[in-house]
């Protein structure tokens, strides 16, 4: 029964899943520049992420076709209603590694600037997260799920400590200042990366339990 | 929220054919109920052994206990007419007396002993208001209530319910076969009534029961399956039969 309504939420979820693996892409990518300094790899990131925007759109116009059309209720309508705020958090992704790759890029054409360790550290850490959430989601993995939103403390952490350093560092070599504003600017950046992978875990929860 | 109605281990039987089976549920005074399940699941049944109208069906036989106000309503000592005044039903198609708007909305009063023109005329409006029909008919009432559109004609049922002041307002799938607009009226309707009266209603339409019911009972082959919030039981359902059922899944 509700075979047509079924092959709907199977393709809603397929196309989810694929702009999720495009916001993965972006963030491992953007990982990979910020550590090699490299200025194809950061013109790469960017272009990823321009085709976020429009798949942003036609999930949220399946979300609203289905909605109309299906009258959905239970689990259905905790999987349109998460999949609608999800995509917004994917998309959200997109712009902020798109960010991310235009500071590296300009970083690039500087020459010699040389990203903070735990920046890349926290980067990775984000795009763990981002991995973790997209399997809780996808998998229906609660446990997963809560795994990530307990990790959110320690990206936070790395970023008040990055951004203690840099700001020592504007103090005492005024020269660069340019460069360690750059570096606050990009570990904010990745530290609501990681707010949106704690809220696809939330959602992830939701669709399950139903709890918000 | 104190209950008004509450069925205790209630069984009953068509002959042989158990048709509801050991159903415990406590209904909310004041509050819209719904009774939602496929076909045959027993809930038109159940709705049915809440104000007697099973009695009238040969080889019936009920156990266990419904009270209405504490009172055991299976009791030899209930005078069902009474029990019948106290909770009234709508049916599924609508069924106007062939007789006068009037007539129709007065006769039960008239059948419990009330004479005066001027006590009728009062409850002919207060209850043709009741039912959100006043404005459509006062220009009419001794025309024939045959004449009505589907929609006005289950108004009048509903005021002639409400015109012997029931406490309880039973409504056997009671918009099934009007149009939406009609169906919307009702609804509107039923959200107002629910200030003054208890209403247990049997719907096939989910999106009805989500709409107006503060609570939902889910019957499936003859057993109170699931009882909850509406809203918690079309979130997330604690049964997967329920979750099965409301999402289309099977029924």
């Amino acid at each position: 029964m509700r075979k047509t309504f079924d092959a709907e939420l199977l393709e809603l979820n397929e196309s989810l899943t694929v702009m999720a693996r495009v916001a993965q892409d972006a963030i491992d990518v953007v990982t990979e520049s910020l550590s090699s300094g490299d200025e194809s790899t950061a013109k790469a990131a960017i272009d990823m992420t321009s085709s976020m925007d429009q798949m942003e759109r036609d999930i949220e116009n399946r979300c609203l076709q289905l909605l109309l059309r299906q009258q959905p209720v239970a689990r259905d309508l905790r999987a349109i209603s998460a999949a609608m705020k999800m995509v917004t958090d994917l998309q959200r992704i997109g712009d902020q590694c798109a960010n991310i790759a235009e500071i590296s890029l300009l970083l690039s054409k500087q020459g010699n600037v040389k990203v903070p360790q735990d920046i890349g550290v926290m980067s990775c850490k984000a795009g763990l997260m981002l991995r973790q959430a997209i399997g809780a989601y996808t998998g229906r993995d609660v446990e997963t799920a809560h795994a990530v939103v307990n990790l959110d403390d320690e990206v936070d952490e790395l970023f008040r400590q990055i951004k203690g350093e840099l700001i020592e560092e504007v103090a005492e070599n005024k020269d660069e200042a340019d460069s360690s504003i750059d570096f606050i600017i990009i570990a904010k950046y990745l530290e609501r990366v990681a707010d949106h992978a704690v809220n696809i875990a939330q959602w992830a929860i939701f669709c399950v339990t139903g709890e918000l | 929220m104190e209950s008004i109605l509450t069925a205790k281990d209630l069984d009953l039987f068509y002959g042989q054919t158990q048709a509801l089976k050991h159903v415990n549920i406590e209904i909310p005074e004041r509050r819209v109920t719904a009774l939602i399940g496929p076909s045959g699941c027993g809930k038109s049944t159940f709705l049915k052994t809440l104000d007697r109208m099973n009695d009238l069906v040969p080889g019936v036989t009920i156990q266990g206990s419904v009270r209405y106000r504490g009172l055991e309503i299976y009791s030899s000592d209930v005078d069902v007419t009474w029990l019948r005044k106290q909770i009234g039903m709508v049916f599924q198609k609508p069924n106007p007396f062939p007789m006068s708007i009037y007539d129709n909305i007065a006769y039960g009063p008239r059948t419990h002993g009330i004479r005066s023109k001027a006590k009728l005329d009062e409850i002919v409006e207060k209850s043709l208001r009741g039912a959100a029909i006043w404005d459509e008919v006062k220009d009419r009432l001794r025309k024939s209530a045959m004449g009505l559109s589907g929609g006005q004609q289950q108004r009048i049922c509903i005021a002639r319910a409400l015109a012997v002041e029931p406490d309880v307002l039973l409504m056997d799938e009671a918009t099934s076969a009007l149009d939406p607009i009609s169906t919307a009226k009702i609804e509107d309707l039923i959200a107002d009534l629910k200030n003054d009266y208890t209403i247990v209603i049997v719907t096939h339409n989910m999106q009805q029961a989500t709409r107006i019911s503060d609570k939902c009972a889910f019957f499936l082959l003859g057993e109170l399956i699931e009882y909850g919030d509406t809203e918690q039981m079309f979130s997330v359902p604690k049964d997967q039969r329920t979750e099965d059922y409301i999402t289309g899944r099977f029924g």
